[in-house]
């Protein structure tokens, strides 16, 4: 039964994807005004918290405002960083690990509206012949480090910098001034305020623009690049803090024909060319979003597998990967469609 | 011609409210978790107290920080021996306090449950009954759905917010909210209420055929002066005003009147752009433009997937 409804796992996720993308998006109406209170409020997801019909928001804004209001507050009074301001930080991660604990980095590759929304854009790109740029072995090492610096910067230290009245109190949640997922959120809820920049100061103003100039980037560059915002994403790192504890694992075995494929690299939307390289932990990189696609497009039997607590969940199987290719390639070209690139036509 | 009429109802409002200066939008401090979490502009400052002559509940946020937050609340044009305090957890053991009134105010301390607490003072005077409401809302996760808690009858006459704005939200002007005007658990059809604005505005509305009130909130921000208040750890200014809501009942020989205020902000559009917004966005679309060019001489080739085995 499932079969015939899921007969791909990336059918399955698309439909989970799109599901999650209504509780993230239009939770609220579908689920209650208050939703957003009792759910995590810290969900290892960029659900949007200006999203005003969200069923939930993410961890980054919590922290921004943490770091902003409790500890970098306290600390500019002089005082000790108690227990009673660091407990609501501690809490607010626990709560974030105890949803990622069991999903891992899934959240990323099935729950993220932000994720979601690249995906559609890019199999429209797909369907409308645009070209594929990749990251090569070389070139992709020089956008991997953004992530961490992302969080470093504007999730943890800019609002630790406001609270401490260093900064200014415009930078007290920097991120979210620059995320693209606050503007696709609140656009796909017919809300236009998000992308009206502030005029109220100028710090203001340059986040406002800055944020908005990689909204329009990254919609259009969604058409040829797999997921252009999640490389840079800070929670893909926050994620990757965790995501060697959690009992949700990809794991790859060491296997001799693996010099000689490269599939499971070319379906990795996240061009993490670790997966076909290596083995073991190496192979679970901290890029990886855990869709799925590598187990999906793995030619062997039982090389790469998603295991729970370490049980299989899904096993790569050869069976399956012919199954596969029959609806698209592992770029993720639709079966028998003129296409304008062949792999080493790729632009790199 | 609009001041003027603004002025008239000053005017008229003044000997009531012993008002002694005009009205005026605060720029104040705070997100929106200080905006919506509670009446009266929930900061500690200096406010124009007498803008109305009905009953309303202030609540004045103090403390070091955010570990040692004081809420006081202080009702104005009603006497009351007690706030009553409304949990959304009802079945909390704090579901209902009684907070007795200290100089200053009634001390509210944040029950364990968090989340939104429905405020009232009542008076009683002969025939008399009066009755202030508002909301205050303590930031906590999983907090249970207040809007049990909301229809909870509390008093015989009610205004009952439909819903109250929640986190990282707030009343803001050009906005229809909605309230639920009743009387004994009754929806009052038809029901005249009174809105009243610390900018100035003054209105009335009347409730639908099930007791509902759709209140458009007036955009009066740029008719008052602005006075930039410092201080505060604010993502930016943020303007703020008070409105309050009030409707009166005469059932059984009493007289009972009822209101219910709370902050609002200015126009969601107040000190944004959006023309602007839409240039920067189309400035990033066109910076990504190059990346949907086919590179010129590349034969397009139909791949066929399903020859691709390793």
């Amino acid at each position: 039964m499932l079969k015939t409804i899921f007969p791909t796992l990336t059918r399955f996720r698309f439909t989970v994807q799109i599901l999650m993308l209504f509780v993230t998006v239009y939770g609220g109406v579908l689920l209650g005004t208050y939703t957003v209170d009792r759910i995590s409020q810290a969900l290892p997801s960029l659900a949007c918290a200006y999203d005003k019909s969200t069923g939930d928001h993410c961890i980054l804004i919590v922290n921004q405002h943490q770091f902003h209001h409790r500890i970098g507050e306290a600390l500019v009074k002089a005082q000790e960083i108690t227990y009673s301001i660091l407990i609501p930080t501690a809490i607010s991660v626990a709560t974030f690990f105890a949803f990622f604990f069991f999903l891992n980095k899934a959240f990323c590759g099935w729950v993220c509206p932000m994720g979601t929304v690249q995906e559609i854009v890019y199999r429209i790109g797909r369907k409308l012949g645009r070209p594929l740029h990749r990251f090569d072995r070389g070139n992709v090492g020089r956008v991997r480090p953004v992530k961490w610096l992302m969080l470093l910067v504007l999730v943890l230290g800019l609002p630790l910098l406001a609270g401490l009245g260093t900064v200014s109190n415009e930078l007290g949640d920097p991120f979210c001034q620059v995320c693209p997922s606050r503007l696709v959120t609140t656009l796909l809820t017919a809300d236009v305020e998000q992308i009206a920049v502030k005029t109220s100061g100028g710090i203001s103003f340059f986040l406002g623009a800055l944020g908005n100039t990689l909204f329009g980037f990254v919609i259009i560059a969604a058409l040829a690049v797999r997921q252009p915002f999640c490389r840079i994403c800070p929670l893909l790192s926050w994620n990757a803090l965790f995501q060697k504890i959690s009992p949700m694992q990809l794991v790859k075995k060491q296997n001799d024909k693996c010099d000689k494929c490269s599939v499971c690299e070319k379906a990795c939307p996240m061009d993490i060319h670790e997966i076909g390289r290596e083995h073991g932990r190496k192979a679970f990189h901290e890029d990886c979003t855990m869709c799925g696609r590598c187990v999906e497009f793995c030619p062997d039997d039982d090389v790469i597998q998603i295991k729970f607590f370490g049980v299989p969940l899904f096993r790569s199987s050869r069976e399956q990967y012919k199954q596969r290719v029959k609806y698209e390639s592992p770029e993720g070209m639709p079966k028998r469609r003129v296409i304008p690139i062949l792999p080493k036509q790729v632009h790199e | 011609m609009r001041m003027n009429a603004i002025g008239v109802l000053l005017l008229v409002f003044a000997p009531l409210s012993n008002a002694v200066e005009p009205p005026r939008a605060v720029v104040q401090g705070g997100h929106d978790h200080a905006a919506m979490s509670g009446a009266m502009g929930a900061r500690d400052m200096p406010r124009p107290t007498a803008w109305t002559e009905f009953p309303t509940l202030k609540t004045k946020m103090s403390g070091a920080n955010r570990e040692s937050r004081i809420i006081t609340v202080v009702p104005q044009n009603i006497v009351a021996a007690n706030i009553d305090a409304w949990s959304n957890n009802l079945q909390d053991a704090d579901a209902h306090r009684q907070l007795p009134m200290e100089l200053g105010g009634a001390r509210l301390d944040k029950p364990t449950t968090g989340g939104f607490q429905m405020l009232t003072a009542r008076e009683e005077q002969g025939d008399a009954v009066h009755v202030a409401s508002t909301v205050y809302y303590f930031g906590e996760r999983s907090a249970k759905n207040p809007t049990a808690m909301f229809m909870q009858q509390k008093n015989e006459l009610e205004i009952i917010p439909q819903p109250f704005p929640r986190e990282h939200s707030r009343y803001r002007a050009n906005e229809d909210w909605q309230f639920l005007a009743r009387f004994n658990g009754q929806p009052l059809a038809g029901q005249k209420v009174d809105l009243s604005t610390s900018n100035g505005s003054r209105m009335a509305l009347m409730t639908d055929a099930a007791g509902v009130l759709t209140v458009r909130v007036p955009d009066d921000f740029k008719m008052v002066e602005e006075v930039k208040q410092g201080g505060g750890h604010d993502h930016g200014a943020r303007k703020a005003a008070d409105l309050v809501l009030a409707t009166q009942h005469v059932a059984n020989g009493k007289t009972y009147l009822t209101a219910f205020n709370s902050a609002y902000g200015p126009d969601a559009f107040d000190q944004r752009n959006l023309a602007l917004g839409l240039g920067f966005t189309l400035l990033g679309m066109i910076g990504a433009t190059p990346l949907l060019r086919q590179r010129k001489n590349k034969k397009p080739v139909v791949v066929d997937t399903n020859n691709k085995e390793s």
